[in-house]
């Protein structure tokens, strides 16, 4: 019997992307994934905290790490902020024995200690690699026929150190919406940032990068744009209307978790994968497919 | 232990103040005077230089020394120049010994002190070692003269003619179909611009026409055996299936074939036929064809239809062609094209993009619109021999036309008054309409094969065939139904299907009643029930025990069933008969699950308790299984499986009975149509090896296994290289109409339909072998059967020169190669810029226009961590040269973007000053991406590449409307592999090293094995050709001396003390020790041992001596070292 995957959801989870969370736990249901949150886990120090104290951010992520190790040998983190970080820290802590050294007084003071075995892995690599492509294709009882998908892998998943794929052109989310049924969209602009946290400080900036964004999904005529991360979610959605009147532009995409898309697939219900919460209404070929009886 | 009358000599160098700035050398020389049988010791400037070899000289010729030290620098270096200095005064070389007191001591020993000591210690251990030192004697063996170059690009026909022309034979190896190599593809050449083509091709010819070279193209090297001088190597020439020597280079056959790949020469940018040459001035010009292996289909189809090859020709619309290529290996090819299972459809590689192609239905279509053709009537010439067949089904017919074609006289003998077998009496003619059947078995009759129905044959009957013919083939089938395990079934009105089929099929009446069961999952059950709906049943349906999955029958066949409104009752199983007077009424059936998995490794269906319940019927048609009706053979000594069916060997269908085969269902049970042909042609192939008196497996191979399914990878390239095009669905008659008579359902291809369908075929085989060519080629050339040759060369030495291949810029995925047709490699722009080149030598993007602004990457692949990291020395020019016959023929604007240029040649630094005058952009800076997504107006239809330009400090996007890659040269992929036949090593990068990097470049550590051009490294053509020369001059040099001398500081094994263990046998290196069967020892080549002393060192039983360095010379080193200094 294997061991549960250590889930690791993260702040953001909590809070602004909860759909992403429910969507989660509802395709985990149904594709009988044993996900087991990882008890009394700690904010991962997102991407700010890592550049003003670079030693105690670690320290953050290898408590999280150490209490996961007490419950599994995986750790799965829907979030690319926190997989980053995750990873990060697991590696530096694998390669450099003094940086080890450190860490393993500052978890002493809690009692705690981290082997180093954990796999560190993204909830996207767990569906594509552990449940597969077949199986997925298995259980879209209402395949997404038609949906014109843009797969946007944000930067934090491919680089670096991140998900076993090509840094410039991954494919893993492509496939995936493959076997869900759905039509991915040439998308040149997969692995290109949204602007990440700067929406809260150089909003001119991230809105700018946004908005090629949504013009590159347009431009290959997507119908949504399916997300791994949850800000890249919040920037593309929440500021959808901003960059509208900034740039005098219509888009409509709804921005979807690709747990919500596999969800819909598999013929789970709307409100149990949080779809009303996303602020972009879901287009018509979305509402049509949720419409077919699984 | 220095013996004592040794007289020793021992010579300190101070090499300049190499060794004198760290060592006090007089105190070593003092010290030295101090040891035992030290004669004389002197210190001099430079030992080297001719005066301080006159020293040593000087001393031998007077008689105060007969063994030399000198202590200087590496024997690497120096011990040949001592060794000879000796030698000219008439002392052994090898009576002298080396101390290295340079890179040892002076140069890595930090204090003087310790230099010095250090240096007394090595001199000391010297001279205990020069006290022990033998006399030996080197051997000369004889030098062959002729060559071997590997690889004919311009290094290898620059190196061929050098030697040739000095009057020697030379082999010349290329692996591709013609020479040239990579600068055949080169349009210009830098930095003078002169015509690639124009400055190669002479040198082409001349080395194709020279008496003296012997060109073997399409080879590779399988083994290299031998020594220095006397090397034995095999090369293995692949087959062209042209004759070279008959072909005239006409052409004729390329515009026949009907089949187009990428040409490979023009790097993908244009296709070229099956049948092709690389270029016009190929050499060798004859035409070859491109045939790696036997497409999937055909490899998966038991009687080997050339599947492809009527594919391509019916996509031609050459529909005779197509039908006589088909008749050529089927006996019922219109029966097949109704109702075959189709093997090639499962294994077909189209699957991988969308779904098979539709083989059966364009077969049909072929067949149902072309006339048979006449020349295939013609038998071959009478043998003689008589030949009876046992039954007429698919398995005895396709015999008998098998065996026809090949002149025997054949009879076949059928039980039923019709002929056809189970094609008669078991598929009902919705499917395969009579006359189709009746029109196949026409053209078999007319080779001359006679026929007897109504006879049935048993065992008295079998003995008498055997008397009267020289061969006899029973295929007579399995018709007797399986028992069934129902209780009380032999009610009236419980009826075996396949005996329904029967009657219905030779057009019995039959009333089954309104309610009609089917009983089975197979092909037989799907029959009965549609034949029972058009014989006029209301209600049909099929209980089956297990699950869909499961069901044995084809799925069209199911699907087919299914459109016609008949349901299908899974997991459900009779028990009993409900009758009434005898006739049935109805049956109790039972819910079955799935357990554990049975035998054929399907999960056993289990009945569920309970679930019993009866259903209403006036008619079950049970179709569980056939079996073979055998007992006729029983009697006669056969030997039977106990299936009952018969026991052959497999590959010849031979029983344990002479003379008499069988095959069909007679020995699968019930199997297909198209397998059973499969038996009867293999049977008649090893008849006809019977009568003919040759052994009877010649020309046959055990049945082929399954192939293996297309590999993840494989289906994904083949997915990413082709365009989805759905396969064309069979018309069909409808559904709801079509049950109320026996009309053919499937109407067939139209002409448009069927010739769209076979265009869809992949070409997996490349040659379809549809034959077209040899129909055309007046010289007779072509051989299909031609097969690969291997042949043996001896030879002295070897010109490795085996050139590079490009980096895959597919690997960097954000510059876009392969996805962006407009990205395009140096190589493709070559080809592109070539005036026999896919675009005529005009420069054109995709889409034909020409563009206004060209981005041109240096370094892909080169001078970057994550691929390559030295840099490949000729892209910057060749960037330079494409920059200018851009701006001569197109007047775009071009962009470089560079990270460092690199102009070091002749004339080449000059040329980059000529292009910056010309206008071409220079940006410095690694380019991020090519991106084909517009972010403005300008940008639009363009690629655009962000870079960071890092003289301005910015980074910029910059449309153009093409982009070249200066793609980074590698090592051959099969570089570590040559280099491992010819024991020559390779480096990291993969390239071949040499001997010595400066004073050595061309010889290899292997001695008589050379490297010349870009197989050592990444080098432009002025440097390979004159790299190519001086490795002939090496092999010349060896031949005009034509004898060398061998070493003689090497191993010996004594072979009073070898116990045959082997050990050293691995342990060599150099493949220099092998093993005597007949004295149980092993036994060291002399030639090939390097004296590295690995076995000596491993022998367990001390049987192995190093020369020169044996046990006692080390040991005396040692204690030298580590004891004079302090005594």
């Amino acid at each position: 019997m294997t061991k549960p995957y250590a889930y690791f959801p993260g702040c953001s989870l909590h809070a602004t992307s909860r759909a992403y969370d429910e969507s989660i736990r509802a395709i985990a249901a149904v594709a009988e994934i044993d996900l087991e949150e990882v008890d009394d886990w700690n904010c991962c120090g997102a991407t700010a905290y890592m550049n003003v104290n670079e030693a105690f951010s670690h320290c953050l992520t290898a408590r999280n790490l150490a209490l996961a190790e007490k419950q599994s040998d995986q750790i799965v983190s829907p979030c690319s902020a926190c997989y980053t970080n995750l990873r990060k820290t697991h590696r530096y802590l694998d390669e450099y024995s003094e940086f080890r050294e450190q860490i393993d007084v500052a978890l002493a003071e809690a009692d705690l200690k981290y082997e180093g075995d954990l796999r560190v892995r993204h909830f996207l690599e767990v569906i594509v690699e552990d449940l597969g492509l077949d199986r997925i294709a298995e259980l879209s009882t209402r395949p997404l026929e038609g949906l014109k998908v843009a797969p946007y892998y944000g930067c934090q998943i491919v680089r670096p150190l991140g998900i076993d794929d090509d840094p410039d052109r991954p494919m893993m989310l492509d496939y995936l919406l493959t076997a869900l049924g759905a039509t991915p969209v040439e998308f040149p602009m997969k692995t290109v940032c949204c602007g990440g946290s700067l929406m809260g400080t150089q909003e001119d900036v991230a809105l700018r990068l946004c908005r090629n964004l949504l013009l590159c999904a347009q431009h290959h005529g997507a119908d949504v744009i399916a997300v791994t991360c949850p800000l890249c979610q919040i920037n593309l959605d929440a500021y959808q209307g901003r960059i509208n009147s900034r740039y005098d532009a219509n888009f409509r995409f709804p921005v979807l978790y690709f747990t919500q898309l596999m969800g819909i697939a598999f013929g789970v219900s709307a409100e149990a994968l949080g779809l009303s919460r996303g602020i972009v209404r879901l287009g018509k070929p979305l509402r049509q497919s949720l419409e077919i009886q699984p | 232990m220095t013996k004592t009358d040794a007289k020793i000599g021992v010579y300190v160098c101070q090499c300049g103040t190499n060794i004198s700035g760290k060592v006090d050398v007089s105190a070593v020389v003092e010290f030295a005077k101090t040891l035992s049988g030290v004669a004389v010791a002197r210190e001099y400037r430079f030992m080297c230089s001719d005066p301080g070899q006159a020293l040593v000289e000087e001393d031998i010729a007077n008689d105060l020394v007969d063994r030399v030290v000198v202590a200087s620098c590496s024997p690497l270096m120096h011990e040949s120049t001592f060794r000879a200095a000796c030698e000219r005064k008439g002392l052994s070389g090898y009576r002298f010994t080396m101390a290295n007191i340079r890179e040892h001591c002076s140069w890595v020993t930090v204090g003087p002190e310790d230099a010095t000591d250090k240096a007394k210690a090595l001199v000391a251990g010297a001279v205990r070692r020069a006290g022990c030192l033998e006399k030996l004697e080197r051997r000369t063996v004889p030098v062959r003269p002729e060559t071997l170059v590997v690889g004919a690009g311009i290094a290898g026909i620059q190196a061929a003619l050098d030697i040739a022309d000095a009057g020697h034979k030379v082999y010349l190896v290329e692996k591709q179909s013609s020479i040239g190599g990579q600068m055949a593809k080169f349009d210009k050449t830098f930095p003078t611009l002169d015509c690639s083509a124009c400055i190669l091709t002479p040198k082409m010819v001349q080395v194709g026409r020279h008496p003296n070279v012997e060109l073997l193209t399409d080879a590779s090297i399988e083994s290299v055996n031998g020594y220095v001088g006397n090397f034995k190597v095999s090369v293995k020439q692949k087959s062209r299936f042209v004759d070279t020597a008959k072909c005239t280079g006409c052409g004729e056959c390329t515009a026949v074939c009907p089949v187009e790949t990428p040409h490979q020469f023009e790097e993908g940018l244009s296709r070229r036929k099956a049948i092709y040459r690389n270029f016009p001035q190929a050499v060798p010009g004859s035409f070859l064809i491109d045939h790696p292996e036997t497409a999937p289909c055909q490899a998966a189809c038991p009687i080997g239809q050339d599947v492809q090859g009527y594919l391509a020709l019916t996509a031609e619309g050459k529909l005779d062609e197509a039908h006589a290529l088909i008749r050529r290996t089927s006996a019922l090819p219109a029966v097949c094209g109704r109702v075959c299972y189709h093997p090639c459809e499962s294994s077909c590689k189209r699957s991988a993009v969308d779904d098979p192609v539709a083989v059966r239905h364009v077969k049909r279509f072929v067949l149902d619109n072309s006339p048979v053709p006449s020349d295939l009537l013609r038998p071959a010439a009478r043998t003689g021999k008589l030949v009876a067949i046992v039954g007429s089904g698919p398995a005895g017919l396709a015999a008998a036309h098998s065996l026809a074609l090949r002149g025997h006289d054949v009879m076949v003998y059928e039980r039923a008054e019709q002929l056809g077998g189970m094609l008669r009496l078991g598929i009902p003619a919705y499917r395969l309409p009579r006359e189709v059947l009746d029109a196949d078995i026409d053209v078999i009759r007319q080779l001359g094969v006679s026929f007897k129905t109504g006879v049935d044959i048993d065992g008295v009957g079998l003995d008498r065939l055997r008397e009267q013919y020289d061969a006899v083939y029973l295929a007579t089938g399995a018709h007797k139904p399986a028992a069934s395990r129902v209780k009380n079934d032999k009610a009236q009105g419980v009826v075996h299907g396949i005996e329904m089929l029967r009657r219905a099929n030779l057009g019995e009446e039959i009333d089954l009643g309104p309610r009609v069961a089917v009983i089975g999952g197979g092909n037989t059950a799907i029959d009965a029930a549609r034949t029972a709906l058009r014989l006029g049943a209301s209600d049909v349906r099929i209980i089956y025990r297990r699950s869909r999955e499961q069901m044995p029958a084809d799925d069209e066949e199911v699907a087919a069933l299914e459109a016609e409104g008949i349901g299908i009752e899974f997991l459900t199983a009779p028990i009993a008969v409900r009758s009434k007077n005898g006739r049935m009424v109805g049956l109790k059936l039972q819910k079955m699950e799935l357990g554990e998995p049975d035998d054929s490794g399907r999960r056993r269906p289990v009945p569920v308790a309970g679930s019993e319940y009866v259903v209403g019927f006036d008619t079950a048609l049970m179709a569980i299984g056939q079996k073979p009706d055998t007992e006729y053979a029983g009697s006669r000594g056969f030997t039977l499986t106990r299936w009952g069916t018969f026991e052959i060997n497999e590959t010849n269908c031979s029983t344990n009975v002479m003379g008499v085969f069988a095959g069909g269902d007679a020995v699968r049970g019930p199997a297909s149509v198209v397998e059973a042909m499969g038996d009867g042609q293999r049977a008649a192939i090893a008849i006809d090896n019977m009568l003919s008196g040759r052994q009877l497996n010649d020309g046959l191979s055990a049945p082929a296994k399954s192939p293996e399914p297309i590999s993840e990878e494989e289906r994904l390239t083949i997915r990413l290289s082709n365009k989805p095009r759905r396969r064309i669905r069979m018309p069909e008659l409808d559904p709801d109409t079509r049950t109320g008579s026996f009309r053919e359902v499937e109407c067939g291809y139209n002409a448009a339909l069927a010739l769209v369908e076979a265009s869809r075929c992949l070409s997996c085989g490349v040659c379809a072998r549809c034959r077209e060519c040899a129909k055309v080629c007046q010289a007779k050339a072509i051989d299909y059967d031609m097969a690969d040759t291997v042949r043996e060369v001896e030879v002295g030495s070897v010109i490795l020169s085996t050139g590079f291949k490009t980096f895959d810029a597919k690997r960097i995925a954000r510059y876009g190669f392969g996805r962006m047709p407009d990205v395009l490699t140096g190589l493709q722009f070559e080809r592109m810029n070539s005036a026999s080149g896919a675009t005529g030598g005009h420069i054109r993007t995709s889409k034909g226009k020409t563009p206004n602004a060209v981005g041109i990457i240096h370094c892909v692949g080169s001078r970057d961590r994550n691929f390559n990291n030295y840099c490949s020395r000729v892209c910057c020019m060749y960037a330079l040269k494409f920059a200018h016959l851009i701006k001569e023929k197109t007047g775009a604007e071009v962009y470089n973007f560079y990270v460092d240029m690199r102009c070091f040649g002749k004339g080449y630094e000059e040329f980059y000053q000529r292009l910056l005058s010309e206008d071409v952009r220079f940006v410095r800076g690694r380019v991020a991406e090519v991106s084909d997504f517009p972010l403005n107006e300008q940008e639009k239809n363009r690629l655009v590449i962000r870079v960071e330009d890092t003289l301005v400090g910015d980074v910029r996007r910059i449309p153009v409307d093409m982009v070249v890659l200066a793609s980074a040269l590698e090592s051959q992929a099969d570089s570590s592999k040559i280099g491992r036949l010819f024991n020559v090593s390779v480096g990291k990068d993969g390239f071949f090293m040499e001997k010595h990097p400066k004073l050595a470049p061309v010889s290899t550590a292997t001695d008589g094995i050379y490297v010349a051009g870009a197989c050592q490294s990444p080098k432009d053509i002025p440097d390979t050709v004159a790299q190519a020369s001086a490795a002939a001059a090496q092999a010349l040099s060896m031949i005009g001396k034509g004898h060398i001398e061998i070493e003689a500081a090497i191993s010996e094994i004594d072979p009073e003390r070898c116990a045959g263990c082997k050990v050293c046998n691995e342990l060599c290196a150099f493949s220099a020790i092998s093993f005597d069967l007949e004295s149980g020892i092993s036994a060291i080549n002399e030639a090939l041992c390097k004296g590295c002393g690995t076995c000596a060192a491993g022998c367990p039983s001390a049987a192995i001596t190093a020369r020169h360095y044996t046990d006692k010379q080390i040991l005396a080193e040692i204690e030298g070292v580590l004891n004079d200094l302090s005594a």
